[in-house]
């Protein structure tokens, strides 16, 4: 009897596959000069961790130039794409973005400064102001901290050591100044 | 006759023997004998008294008692002893009685306990148990912590709350747990899902340290912990037992209360627990978020239909709080890469706090079985036994827009099993039990997370068949059994690639396990015992099948679906006795190889994701080997004063990479002194104890194999008193305990808070138990 019943198929019901809304997918970091056509640096990993290898665009910056950065998050695995920008903004106190740069030399570096503010007068990061010195080439790494303490020393200059908090994003980029 | 019988299925301590004789009104005797439990010696000037009658006697210099000129009627008999754990009997006194009565004396020594209960057989595996009087003196510990002390148990945690029990180096699906025989069933594949079970609803909890139990279904590859819920006493009278206790770290409060009664063949006995604990201490600073709660409640039912037949019914229903430290929340390597370098954790806060936030878990497992035997001879019984757990684990983490009340992790378990099991007496004495076990077990996420789920759906069907003879004769008892395991199991999973859609697996596994073994006593004082074991254990659906980021670790794991069954052969060697009764050794030499066993292994793969890179780790196979020993010894140099001392090692080997094992016990040396006083003042029964544990530094480890350098060797240092009061109808236990007496500040290695944070600082217990 035992054996008849371990014969039958005894399949789960089909799971439902869940509304992943909170997935990050894309980063587009846009950077718009003060002339000229806008830069975008684009992180953009569709099928999450693992499978795919993500697809990074760098950019190429013009030297000694002013851009406006804007940055913005999405969740391609929504038809149409969700906007997480706007859960970040909406709990401003509770996110920052920090950018950190890595140049060869200290004139080819690029100067990256907070463009907003959130209510208690802290940054947040999704406005940027970004300066350009000489040519050269290096690295530019976007992270977005979740629950950061935005009041330890340093951190609305910018600096990361003493933020803590959980790593949403973290994301480097090659960027060439011309 | 027949109105003791009862008292003899239901209690094996006591066993009770009316002498039948011309009884006048008030002409009876109560004589007896008073034995320790363990080792059978008889206990002289143990101390009884008739609490209806105020009445006093003392056993004399070989343990008997006698007392007379009693009357008809009821009475509560109360048996104490210095150092044992007090019984109170009830006895419905119609003619001369006598009885004898076991005293648990030495919850230290390893004893030959009856594996089950009710059956009444012992073992050759080795077994070592924690009795009531321990639970109740330990109640703010969890069911892990509270085997600590047995040597070749340890415990791994996430922080202070969450413990699972290790045993011989074996954890999770490997070590089985027997809930009132049953097999828990819930989500043992994680290092931070501690088992479901509220151990103040049990009356004795055994560790057996063997080479595999034929006899259970279950995944274990040797050991097994038993938890068992104490019987109901033959007691007409209401009677019940309150525990309440108080711990310095954490603030924490926690409440028992019992309540029995056994009238005209039937026995009901409730139990329920609350348990509250704040943000826990280092020597330094508070951990925030690492408090929690537990609400349960149990719920035992037996009735005797006749001499033959009997039926209990138990349910049992554990739900808990628990948060996980704050500071321990990471997003990526990065994060945990700075975590590691800090003196104090992220998040920590001056102030002390009960909130519990996410990260958290919140876990409610219910249990009903339902059981009968029928006893057709001494010599022949049936049992039949159905039992259904509901498990629901939902795990929060710190997420955005308001997601954090949303579960992370949200899974539910139902666990449907049936079992029938069949002991007789086949020619020359051998006994043998045999039976089989059906299991369905369905696990499915709850969609309401938002989350691709870490395991898939499944349904699986086990079918099991087993044998199990022994035979005792002369100085040797023998024990060989078999067990045949079916598994069927169906798995649907969501795919990691896009578009997502359902791929459907099927899994089956059918083994053989055996084991054997014998005892041989040699001479009176000494006995050595020896247990071979084969056993194996299927891939669980998490080796398989999980694919992505576990955040705790910060790792993107990787199950893989080829994986085999792992296959263990273990052996075990004992010898234990004592010399002239005032030295007692044990010692207790195991070897375990285990072929194809699965574990995580690091990859040289670092994969780029939004979030960072990370580390990747892949479920793979390997031939594993462990060799420990435990070693134990109990030296009484006066009846008031004695020191014991334990040691456990244990080396483990991952012999197809030439790797020591990680998640291995660190070595270990307990001691204790104890002091006991029959009377000091008012109280009796008074204990003095001061303890120490030294831990090693787990050396073996190479640096590759972890984030950090494995936490330095550390020793703790602890205080208990006890005493006893008995008053009117009531009998008072009071203990204060003091763990970690210097403040020290340490890590565990088998903590995995320890990546983010001290262990514990100094705590102290104080707890009060009252029977009535």
């Amino acid at each position: 009897m035992l054996f008849i019943t371990s014969c039958e198929k005894d399949e789960p019901d089909d799971p439902i596959i869940p509304n992943e809304q909170e997935v990050i997918t894309t980063l587009n970091y846009t950077l718009t000069p003060e002339s000229g056509t806008p830069i975008i640096l684009s992180f953009r990993d569709l099928d999450g961790d693992g499978g795919n290898e993500p697809i990074i665009s760098d950019g190429t910056l013009a030297s000694g130039m002013s851009y406006i950065g804007s940055m913005e998050l999405l969740n391609e695995l929504e038809d149409p794409a969700e906007d997480i920008t706007l859960e970040v903004a909406e709990e401003e106190l509770e996110h920052q973005f920090f950018y950190e740069t890595s140049f060869p030399t200290e004139l080819s570096d690029v100067n990256i400064a907070y463009n907003d503010l959130d209510e208690e007068g802290n940054p947040i990061g999704l406005s940027t102001v970004l300066t350009t010195g000489e040519m050269g080439s290096g690295t530019i790494t976007v992270t977005l901290r979740h629950e950061p303490n935005k009041d330890a020393a340093g951190v609305s200059s910018g600096d990361i050591a003493n933020a803590g908090g959980e790593t949403d994003i973290e994301v480097t980029f090659n960027v060439e100044i011309q | 006759m027949w109105k003791f019988s009862r008292h003899i299925a239901v209690c094996a301590i006591i066993i009770v023997i009316p002498v039948l004789s011309s009884a006048q009104n008030c002409n009876s005797a109560i004589s007896g004998s008073v034995k320790d439990e363990s080792t059978g010696i008889s206990i002289p000037y143990a101390n009884i008294l008739v609490q209806e009658l105020q009445l006093q006697a003392a056993t004399d210099s070989l343990g008997f008692f006698n007392l007379e000129s009693i009357c008809i009627g009821e009475y509560h008999i109360v048996i104490s002893h210095i150092g044992c754990e007090t019984q109170e009997i009830y006895l419905n006194i119609s003619t001369d009685t006598s009885l004898t009565v076991l005293l648990d004396c030495n919850s230290l020594r390893l004893q030959e306990a009856a594996v089950t209960g009710q059956v009444g057989k012992a073992t050759t595996q080795e077994t070592e148990s924690v009795n009531s009087r321990s639970i109740a003196q330990n109640s703010n510990k969890n069911l892990a912590t509270m085997l600590e002390n047995i040597s070749g148990v340890s415990t791994i945690k996430t922080g202070s709350g969450i413990a699972k029990p290790v045993v011989h180096g074996l954890y999770g699906n490997r070590l089985t747990i027997l809930n009132n025989g049953i097999a828990q069933s819930g989500q043992q594949w994680a290092l931070d899902h501690s088992p479901e079970i509220d151990p103040l609803v049990a009356n004795r909890i055994t560790v057996i340290k063997g080479v595999g139990t034929v006899e259970y279904q279950g995944s274990s590859l040797g050991s097994v912990i038993m938890v068992e819920p104490n019987k109901i006493e033959n007691e007409p009278n209401l009677h019940g037992e309150g525990r309440y206790f108080f711990e310095s770290n954490g603030l924490a409060n926690g409440l028992n209360l019992g309540l029995h009664k056994y009238k005209k063949s039937f026995g009901w006995r409730a139990t329920g627990t609350v348990k509250k604990r704040g943000d826990n201490r280092t020597s330094k600073y508070f951990l925030r978020n690492s408090g929690g709660q537990e609400a349960n409640i149990a719920l035992q039912f037996e009735k005797v239909w006749n001499k033959m037949w009997n039926s209990e019914l138990y349910f049992s229903s554990f739900n808990a709080e628990l948060g996980v430290l704050r500071g321990s929340h990471i997003g990526n390597l990065t994060d945990l890469e700075e975590a590691l370098v800090r003196d104090i954790p992220f998040f920590t806060e001056d102030n002390f706090s009960y909130s519990i936030n996410a990260p958290s878990q919140k876990v409610n497992h219910h249990f009903i079985k339902f059981h009968t035997k029928y006893e057709i001879s001494e010599s022949q019984r049936f049992d039949i036994t159905y039992a259904c757990q509901y498990n629901l684990r939902k795990e929060f983490d710190v997420r955005r827009s308001g997601r954090s009340d949303i579960p992370a992790l949200s899974l539910k378990q139902v666990s449907n099993f049936i079992e029938g099991k069949y002991q007789n007496y086949l020619p020359r004495n051998w006994k043998l039990k045999s039976g089989f076990q059906v299991n369905r077990v369905s696990n499915i996420n709850l969609p309401e997370t938002g989350i691709l789920p870490l395991i898939p759906d499944y349904n699986s069907n086990e079918y099991g068949f087993f044998a199990l003879a022994s035979k005792g004769y002369q100085k040797t008892s023998i024990e060989i059994g078999g067990r045949y395991d079916i598994e069927n199991r169906n798995v649907a999973e969501i795919s990691n690639s896009i578009p997502r859609k359902i791929i459907r697996y099927q899994n089956q596994y059918s083994n053989l396990s055996v084991m054997g073994g014998f005892n041989y006593k040699l001479g009176e004082n000494w006995e050595t015992s020896y247990n071979i074991g084969y056993a194996a254990r299927y891939p669980e659906v998490n080796e398989l099948y999980s694919y992505g980021l576990h955040q705790g670790v910060s790792g993107i794991e990787e199950g893989d679906i080829s994986l085999r069954k792992e296959v263990s052969v273990k052996n075990t060697l004992s010898l234990k006795g004592n010399v002239k009764k005032r030295l007692f050794l044990e010692g207790l030499f195991y070897h375990q190889v285990i072929n194809d066993f699965i574990f995580l292994n690091p990859q040289d793969e670092i994969r780029l994701t939004i979030r960072g890179a990370f580390p990747v780790f892949k479920y793979e196979q390997t031939d594993a080997r462990l060799i420990g020993f435990d070693i134990a010894a109990t030296y009484e140099a006066t009846e008031r004063f004695n020191i014991t001392g334990k040691y456990s090692y244990l080396d483990g080997d991952d012999r197809g990479n030439q790797l020591p094992l990680v998640y291995m016990p660190s070595n270990n040396i307990y001691t204790e002194l104890n002091y006991k006083l029959p009377e000091l003042g008012c109280l009796s029964n008074v204990g003095f104890q001061i303890n120490s544990r030294f831990v090693f530094e787990q050396k073996e480890l190479l640096p590759s194999q972890d984030f950090v350098a494995v936490p330095e060797s550390y020793y703790l240092i602890g205080l208990k008193l006890s005493a006893e009061k008995e008053l009117p109808k009531l009998r008072l236990s009071l203990f204060v305990r003091a763990e970690n007496l210097l403040n020290e500040t340490y890590r565990e290695y088998l903590n995995r808070q320890r990546y983010f944070a001290d262990d514990l600082g100094f705590n102290l217990i104080v707890g009060v138990n009252i029977s009535f």
